[in-house]
C-alpha cells in the first residue's frame, strides 16, 4: 500500500511546483473583489462581478497590463463586514494579491480600510458611499473612484435650487440609509430656501402603498422625496401612478437606479434625481464602453457597471503611469492621476483619494429605441461644483 | 383633504388590502381545516401565481389570460404536490408535513429563480383597469375596486360551494370525522387532494391579481405568508368565517395602522394577534385545541 501511495504523493507534492514554474513566464497579476454575491445586495455584486469579467477579457484581448494578464479573484461577502475583512485576509495573505477592488457596502470598506497599510495593499471603490470614507475615516492606501453618496445629493440640491416648488415631503424607508438619506435632503433644502412640510418612514418590506399615499395626498407638498429601493420602491411607485400621484406633484429622489425603476416601468416616468452612472451619458468613452457592454452581454449596463468600469479604468491608467504593480508605486501613481473617463474628464485628487468628477441629474423618460422607460440627462454640474473640501464629508 | 373623504379612501383601501390576504389566507385555512396540514408553501404557491400571471400576460397580452392560467398552473401543481408527497405521509405526525411544505417553498424559489432570474418582474394593467373614479373628489384606482369585487366574489363562491353543495358537504364531513367518511364509502383521499388543489389555485389566483400591484419579485412569497398565517391564527384555525374576519381585521390594522402611526404599524398586526389569542386561544371563530 506504502509503496503504490508514494509515486501519487510525489506527484501531489510536485504540482504546484511546477505550475508555478509555467507561471513565470507571463505571471498573472491578480486583482482581489470580496463582494456581495448573495444576500441584500446580490443583484449589485453581480454587477460588479460580470464588469470586472468583461474588462478583464478587453485587457487581456490587448496583451494584458504591462504584459502580464490580468486575472480577477471572486469571494463572496454577503455585504457583512467581518466575512469582507476575512476573505480580503485571505486575499492578501494567501494569495499575494495588493489591489482590492469592488467591496459592497460601506460598512465593509471601513472595516478593510484601517488594515491597507499592515497588509501593504490598496483599495479603490467603486461603490462605496459613506462621506467619511474621504474624510475622517480616509487612509492614504484608499481611493474613491465612484460618486459618493454626498456628492450626488449636492447635485441634487443644485438642480432644486432652480426649480419653483418651495414645500417637500419626504418618504423612505424605516432604516439607517433611508432615515440618512432623509436627513441630508432636509439639511440641503434648508440650504437653498426651501423648506420640509413632513415625513413619514415606511417599514422595510412594505407592499400595500396605499396609506402611504393617502397621507401624502393629505400633506398636500408642492413635491415629494423619496428614498426608496428595491421591491419596495418599485411596489411603490406603481402604486402612487395607479393613484396619479405624480399629476399632483413632481417626485425626486436621491439615486435614479434602473434596478428600481426598471421594474415600475411606465410608472417611472417623470422621477428625477441624482445619478452615479447612466449609460445615457452622451460621451464618446461611454458611447463605447456601453457598445462593448451590449456586444457582451445583450444587456445596458447599469449604476454599478458603469462605476466599476470607471475604478478599473482608473487602476489601469495608475498601472500604465507607474510601469510597476507594487503598492507603492501604484498609490504614488493614483495621487493627482488624470484621465478621461466614461463619466469625462477626472482627477484623483492627492489629498483624500476622491476622484473629482462631473455630478448628474436625470430624469426617466420614455425613449427611443429603449424597451422601458430610461434616464435621460437633465443637468450636469462640473466637479468643483459637486464635490466637497478635502477629507470633508459634507458641504458645510 | 375632508376627513370624510380620507375615511372612506382609507376603507376602500383596507378592503382592497383584505381582499388579496383573503386569497392566500383561505387556502392557508381551507387546508388545515380539512386536512391538518400547515402549508408553509403556501407564500410560494402566490408567488408562482404571480410570476405566471407576468409570464402569461406578456406571451399573450391579456390579462384575463393570466388570471385563469395562474390558478391552473398552482392546482396543477398543488395536486402533483399532494398525491406525489403529502399522500404519503398522512400516517406519520404533523413534523413530517412542515419539514415536506417547507422544503417545498425553498424547492419553488429557486426553481423560480432559475426560470425568470433574480429581477422582479411585471406588465402593465389593461386600459380599462389602469383608469380611475372618483371618491368624493379624490382619484381611486379601479383596479383596486376590482380587486374588492373579486375578494367578495370569492367569498360568496367558497360560501355557498361549503354550505350547499354536495361537494361542501363531503369537505365538511372530512374536516369533521374523516374515518367515518371514508367507512360511509366516499374517498377521502381524493377529497384531500382535491382541497389541496383548490387551495393552492386560490393562492395562485391572489398572486396574479396582486402582480399589478406588487410586481412578482422573489420576496413576495415569505413576506406575504406571515400576514396570511396571522389571518388564521386571528381567526382560528381551519374556520371559513373566521378567515374572513381575520382578513379584514388585518387589513383595517395595516392600512389605518400605516396612516396613524407607521412606525408602530408592523407591530399592530401582532399586538392584534396576541390579544386575541390571549382572550380566545382559539381564535375568533375556532375550537381551543
Amino acid at each position: 500500500m506504502n509503496i503504490t501511495r508514494r509515486p501519487a504523493l510525489a506527484a501531489l507534492l510536485a504540482a504546484p511546483a511546477l505550475s508555478g514554474i509555467s507561471r513565470a513566464q507571463g505571471q498573472p497579476l491578480k486583482l482581489g473583489v470580496p463582494t456581495a454575491m448573495t444576500g441584500t445586495w446580490a443583484a449589485l455584486g453581480s454587477q460588479v462581478v460580470r464588469t470586472c469579467r468583461l474588462w478583464a477579457k478587453a485587457v487581456n484581448a490587448e496583451g494584458g497590463l504591462l504584459g502580464r494578464p490580468v486575472e480577477f479573484l471572486f469571494e463572496d461577502t454577503q455585504g457583512v463586514p467581518a466575512n469582507c475583512l476575512r476573505k480580503a485576509q485571505e486575499m492578501v495573505e494567501r494569495d499575494r494579491v495588493n489591489i482590492l477592488l469592488g467591496l459592497m457596502a460601506s460598512s465593509e470598506a471601513l472595516a478593510v480600510m484601517p488594515k491597507l497599510a499592515d497588509w501593504n495593499a490598496l483599495f479603490i471603490s467603486s461603490v462605496n458611499g459613506a462621506g467619511s470614507i474621504t474624510a475622517e475615516a480616509w487612509v492614504p492606501n484608499a481611493f474613491r473612484a465612484n460618486t459618493s453618496g454626498p456628492m450626488g445629493a449636492r447635485a441634487l440640491a443644485l438642480w432644486l435650487r432652480n426649480s419653483p416648488q418651495t414645500d417637500f415631503f419626504s418618504l423612505s424607508l424605516d432604516y439607517a440609509w433611508g432615515r440618512s438619506s432623509v436627513e441630508t435632503f432636509e439639511g440641503l433644502l434648508a440650504g437653498i430656501g426651501k423648506r420640509s412640510i413632513g415625513s413619514v418612514f415606511a417599514p422595510v418590506g412594505t407592499r400595500d402603498y396605499s396609506s402611504f399615499i393617502t397621507r401624502i395626498r393629505q400633506a398636500n407638498p408642492q413635491a415629494l422625496y423619496i428614498a426608496l429601493t428595491g421591491d419596495d420602491g418599485t411596489a411603490f411607485l406603481r402604486q402612487a401612478a395607479q393613484y396619479r400621484l405624480f399629476e399632483r406633484m413632481p417626485v425626486v429622489t436621491e439615486t435614479v437606479d434602473m434596478l428600481f425603476t426598471r421594474p415600475a416601468g411606465d410608472a417611472a416616468i417623470g422621477l428625477v434625481g441624482g445619478s452615479r452612472y447612466s449609460f445615457a451619458y452622451d460621451h464618446p468613452a461611454n458611447n463605447a464602453f456601453v457598445a462593448r457592454f451590449r456586444a457582451e452581454y445583450n444587456e445596458l449596463p447599469d449604476t454599478y457597471d458603469g462605476e466599476q468600469w470607471q475604478a478599473l479604468e482608473v487602476l489601469r491608467a495608475a498601472v500604465l503611469k507607474a510601469g510597476a504593480t507594487d503598492t507603492q508605486s501604484v498609490v504614488a501613481a493614483l495621487r493627482d492621476l488624470e484621465l478621461n473617463s466614461i463619466k469625462g474628464p477626472l482627477k484623483i485628487r492627492g489629498c483624500d483619494g476622491q476622484a473629482e468628477q462631473q455630478g448628474f441629474v436625470v430624469r426617466v423618460a420614455r425613449r427611443e429605441g429603449f424597451p422601458v422607460p430610461a434616464p435621460e440627462v437633465i443637468a450636469t454640474f462640473s466637479a468643483a461644483e459637486v464635490t466637497p473640501a478635502c477629507r470633508a464629508s459634507n458641504f458645510t | 383633504m375632508d376627513p370624510l373623504a380620507l375615511f372612506t379612501l382609507q376603507v376602500l383601501n383596507a378592503l382592497s388590502l383584505s381582499a388579496l390576504l383573503f386569497f392566500i389566507a383561505l387556502g392557508l385555512t381551507l387546508i388545515f381545516g380539512i386536512m391538518r396540514v400547515v402549508n408553509f408553501a403556501h407564500g410560494a404557491v402566490f408567488m408562482l401565481g404571480a410570476y405566471c400571471g407576468v409570464a402569461v400576460q406578456s406571451a399573450t397580452g391579456s390579462f384575463a389570460a393570466s388570471l385563469l392560467a395562474a390558478p391552473l398552473a398552482g392546482a396543477a401543481l398543488g395536486l402533483a404536490f399532494e398525491r406525489s408527497a403529502l399522500s404519503r405521509l398522512y400516517a406519520r405526525e404533523h413534523s413530517a408535513f412542515l419539514l415536506v411544505t417547507f422544503g417545498l417553498a425553498l424547492a419553488l424559489t429557486e426553481a423560480i429563480r432559475l426560470v425568470w432570474g433574480a429581477d422582479a418582474r411585471q406588465t402593465e394593467l389593461p386600459e380599462a383597469l389602469a383608469g380611475i373614479v372618483f371618491v368624493m373628489d379624490e382619484p381611486f384606482p379601479v383596479y383596486r375596486l376590482l380587486l374588492i369585487g373579486a375578494g367578495g366574489l370569492c367569498w360568496l363562491l367558497c360560501w355557498l360551494g361549503l354550505q350547499r353543495t354536495r361537494l361542501g358537504l363531503l369537505l365538511r364531513a372530512a374536516s369533521q370525522n374523516p374515518t367515518m367518511t371514508a367507512a360511509l364509502g366516499n374517498d377521502v383521499g381524493r377529497v384531500r387532494a382535491m382541497v389541496f388543489a383548490l387551495a393552492c389555485a386560490l393562492a395562485a389566483l391572489g398572486g396574479a391579481l396582486a402582480a399589478p400591484l406588487l410586481s412578482a419579485s422573489l420576496g413576495l412569497g415569505s413576506n406575504v405568508i406571515i400576514d396570511a398565517f396571522v389571518i388564521v391564527m386571528i381567526g382560528g384555525m381551519g374556520s371559513f368565517i373566521g378567515t374572513v374576519a381575520g382578513s379584514l381585521l388585518v387589513g383595517f390594522a395595516q392600512t389605518f395602522g400605516n396612516f396613524y402611526v407607521p412606525e408602530l404599524a408592523l407591530g399592530m398586526t401582532y399586538a392584534l394577534m396576541i390579544t386575541v389569542l390571549v382572550l380566545r386561544p382559539g381564535g375568533l371563530f375556532g375550537r381551543p385545541e
